[in-house]
């Protein structure tokens, strides 16, 4: 059977591709810094959890209190990219996700127990004693789970030949096994995540966000630590990676395409320099290198889902019904709405001086 | 049509979405109205100095934050999730048609857990003026997710002018659209009575409790006269179609219209009991039969909402069952099965007949029923059918009299298909004996 009947038609879009594809860009960006510090904080917290020692409970401590902002603003800064993606390519999203419903449904429940542990962990952590790993635990497992079945069906929906499983399973409980680089692909985030909220454990220590008796040096001693210990297996990770995907797609980044090539050594570069700046404890350094090579690793990843969709699918071959005051509509908001975020913040820090009655 | 259907039997029929919905739907109601209530709260504190009612405020805050901020926000992404799962076709519609609508919530959405964070992280720490502020921008980025969710799920049930201009203010600014906002308002702001009840019950300052008691009770009497308004409003609104399915033309509507008739009054009454000086005993108990309450009635309220679209998902546009409107004339002339892309069998033969009825009963019933599970089983409402023929006439009718579903959508062959599987197939008759002779035995009347 050919896969490519399998494709549901897509609906029309009502301004260019290109304007989704600026924002699934962007918005995908917010997530994957936000997830990173969620679930990296959380796997660095557990360590911290399990080698003990003052510093190391402190740095958990620390972290209670921004996870459950964390999870927060990872969950809200997904929204935006899971509905650009589904302007984008909608009829491959959803079929794969129907392939694996089971698990994709329980996304939602884990993650509601995921949250509330960790506000339990954060409102309780002094209470909960020897519990306490337990519920770090319980709630990092889930999302490495979670994490595992995004990276699932984030494969799946580019792999249409992969559906047929369909039709001798249709009760929504496949996985992506099958693709050899699901495994290598799953822990370059994991390790990623790690990597980057090492930065922002150190970001919260050099710009005094501290809330907790933890030292600020200590702080950003191990988070800078974690920064590069994660980011040297990081490299080897991405060779995996690379070498793991079918062989066109890899070669899109050793020569078959410059663009990808370029992007590929920029990557490198940018990891070197990163790494370099991470031995040096430069922490403001580092964490502009990091951003930028978050950049060319997105750019990268979209390269590698176009190049696996490309035998059925552009997304310019998406049809454009014209409708732009919508998309003004949205523009507007937007603005306001950064602009009513700021202000907002601008009253939280000028009250974290003054003492009120 | 266009999408492969998870194969649910038990939990079809709309049952996880009912779940997941009916749920979310008093939460997230109640995180827009909270916001007001807890600002009124907060300055009534400040202009009387009454420092135990700030305390109270604050704690009834922090419960606001736990279970808005988490419940309700997963399980909205919960309701799109699920919708997603179940009925991609009818999702990717209004993805498409709202992009920017949606993404207008989201910076909303965004908006409002920068505030309530904000609001609560400084309660007692931030200049109480602009504490306050916080406090309004929460309820004003709460309210217009509100705004903007209500247009699209509207939509939906009245799409309006959209069918012929096609235009997303059109479609937004549908016909139910102000009467449905007024209701979902009133409903918000009944609803942090409800809720405040629940925290209030708790308190131990026994003055403080009856003073926040009667509070409450008046910020579910007064809104309760909005809700009602915009009810009415609501219904007069509704066009034909969808009016006649309410007023129970489909059969299951009756008892959620006589839910939703009962639970009304008794949602008023429990929280005027609630005003009354009673026992703390007995009020840690009651305010959660009033949240039980208002549960029951909304929930009722939804699913007469949802039900009153049949048979359609988005009403003249998109049936049930994912199939366009317009694609119908294609798919009776060259089949169903066929035509869909995610069917198995293609072609009916006399081997496969079951299996390519199965496929059908999947994509074009099991949106709405069940086999064997809570929502709307297939199996004792066909008992009644014992042969094919009796089936298919049944088939060839569906529709025409019960216009609550679809009529049968394929060819005479398909619809035989369907008959003999609901007849003979092994899920749904499988009290009864299936023999290959006993199948062959009767054979398409064509
Ligand atoms: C839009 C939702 C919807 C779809 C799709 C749907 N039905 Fe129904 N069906 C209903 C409702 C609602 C009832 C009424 C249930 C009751 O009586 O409690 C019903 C009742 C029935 C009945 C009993 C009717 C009677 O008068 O005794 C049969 C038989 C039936 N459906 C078969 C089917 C078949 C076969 C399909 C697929 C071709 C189908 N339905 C698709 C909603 C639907």
């Amino acid at each position: 059977m050919n896969p490519a009947t399998l494709i549901p038609t897509p609906d029309a879009i009502p301004v260019p591709w290109g304007w989704f594809y600026v924002l699934l860009m962007l918005t995908f960006l917010l997530h994957i810094l936000v997830m990173n510090a969620m679930l990296g904080g959380g796997i660095i917290s557990l360590i911290s959890a399990l080698r003990g020692g003052e510093q190391n409970i402190l740095l958990g401590k620390e972290f209670s209190y921004k996870w459950p902002y964390t999870i927060a603003f990872a969950v809200n800064m997904g929204v935006a990219p899971l509905l650009f993606v589904q302007v984008l390519y909608g009829q491959f999203i959803y079929s794969s996700s129907i392939l694996m419903a089971v698990w994709w449904f329980s996304i939602i429940g884990l993650l509601i127990l995921a949250y509330y542990a960790a506000y339990l962990y954060d409102f309780k952590f002094d209470a909960l004693g020897g519990l306490r790993i337990f519920v770090l635990e319980f709630a990092v497992l889930i999302m490495l789970l979670i994490a595992f079945f995004f990276t699932n069906n984030m494969t799946l929906m580019l792999q249409p030949d992969q559906w047929q499983a369909y039709f001798s399973n249709a009760s929504g409980t496949l996985l992506n096994f099958s693709d050899p680089s699901l495994i290598p692909r799953y822990f370059h985030f994991v390790v990623g995540a790690v990597a980057v909220a090492g930065l922002y454990l150190a970001l919260i220590g050099q710009f005094r966000f501290t809330k907790s008796k933890v030292d600020r040096e200590a702080l950003i001693d191990k988070g800078m630590r974690y920064f590069t210990v994660a980011s040297g297996i990081q490299i080897l990770l991405g060779i995996w990676f690379l070498l793991a995907l079918p062989k066109e797609i890899m070669m899109l980044f050793m020569g078959r395409s410059g663009y990808g090539t370029i992007l590929l050594l920029l990557g490198l570069i940018l990891a070197g320099v990163a790494l370099y700046f991470g031995y040096k404890k430069q922490v403001v350094n580092a964490s502009i290198a990091t951003l930028v090579l978050l950049t060319v690793m997105i750019l990268m990843r979209d390269l590698v889902r176009i190049a696996y969709l490309e035998p059925y699918f552009k997304v310019a071959d998406l049809t454009v019904r014209p409708e732009y005051s919508p998309m003004i509509f949205f523009l507007v908001v937007f603005v306001a709405g950064l602009a009513l975020i700021a202000y907002m913040l601008k009253l939280a820090f000028g009250c974290r001086k003054e003492v009120t009655k | 049509m266009n999408y492969p259907v998870w194969n649910l039997t038990t939990f079809g029929g709309g049952f996880l979405i009912a779940f997941v919905a009916v749920v979310h739907v008093l939460v997230s109601h109640f995180a827009v109205g909270g916001g007001a209530y807890l600002v009124m709260l907060e300055k009534k504190a400040y202009r009387d100095e009454n420092l135990k009612l700030l305390d109270y405020v604050k704690k009834h805050s922090k419960f606001f934050l736990l279970l808005t901020m988490v419940f309700g926000g997963l399980t909205g992404v919960g309701i799109w999730w699920t919708i997603a799962l179940l009925n991609p076709a009818a999702t990717s519609s209004l993805i498409h048609i709202f992009v920017f609508g949606w993404a207008a919530e989201w910076v909303f959405f965004v908006g409002e857990i920068v505030a309530l964070f904000i609001y609560f992280y400084t309660f007692g720490k931030m200049d109480r003026k602009n504490h306050i502020i916080i406090g309004w921008i929460y309820f004003f980025c709460a309210w217009m997710s509100l705004f903007l969710i209500n247009g699209i799920i509207d939509f939906m049930l009245t799409p309006g002018a959209w069918i012929e201009n096609q235009n997303f203010w059109s479609g937004f600014f549908n016909p139910t659209f102000w009467p449905s906002l007024v209701f979902r308002t009133g409903l918000s702001l009944v609803l942090c009575g409800v809720f405040g009840f629940v925290t209030a019950a708790f308190l131990k300052d026994e003055k403080l409790r009856h003073s926040i008691m009667r509070t409450c009770a008046a910020w579910v009497a007064i809104p309760f006269v909005l809700m009602l308004i915009g009810g009415w409003w609501y219904s007069i609104a509704l066009p034909e179609g969808p009016k006649a399915m309410m007023m129970g033309k489909s059969p299951e509507m009756g008892i959620y219209l006589q839910t939703l008739l009962w639970f009304l009054p008794l949602l008023f009454i429990a929280s005027m009991v609630m005003a009354i000086r009673l026992p703390q005993s007995f009020q840690k108990g009651f305010c959660f039969a009033v949240v039980a309450i208002a549960l029951i009635y909304f929930g009722a309220f939804e699913f007469i909402r949802e039900g009153s679209r049949r048979p359609f998902i988005i009403y003249d546009h998109m049936y049930s069952n994912q199939v366009y409107v317009k694609d119908v004339p294609e798919v009776q002339k060259a089949g169903f099965l066929p035509t869909a892309k995610w069917t198995q069998h293609k072609e009916i033969t006399d081997e496969n007949l079951i299996d390519a009825g199965r496929d059908l009963f999947k994509f074009q019933c099991s949106a709405c029923h069940s086999v064997n599970g809570p929502l709307n089983n297939i199996v004792p409402i066909v008992q009644k059918y014992d042969n094919v023929f009796g089936m298919d006439a049944m088939l060839n009718g569906l529709g025409k009299i019960n216009d609550y579903m679809p009529h049968f959508m394929g060819t005479r062959e398909e619809r035989w298909a369907l008959a003999n599987y609901i007849v003979h197939g092994p899920d749904i008759r499988s009290t009864k004996e299936i023999t290959p002779q006993h199948v062959a035995h009767e054979t398409p009347a064509h």
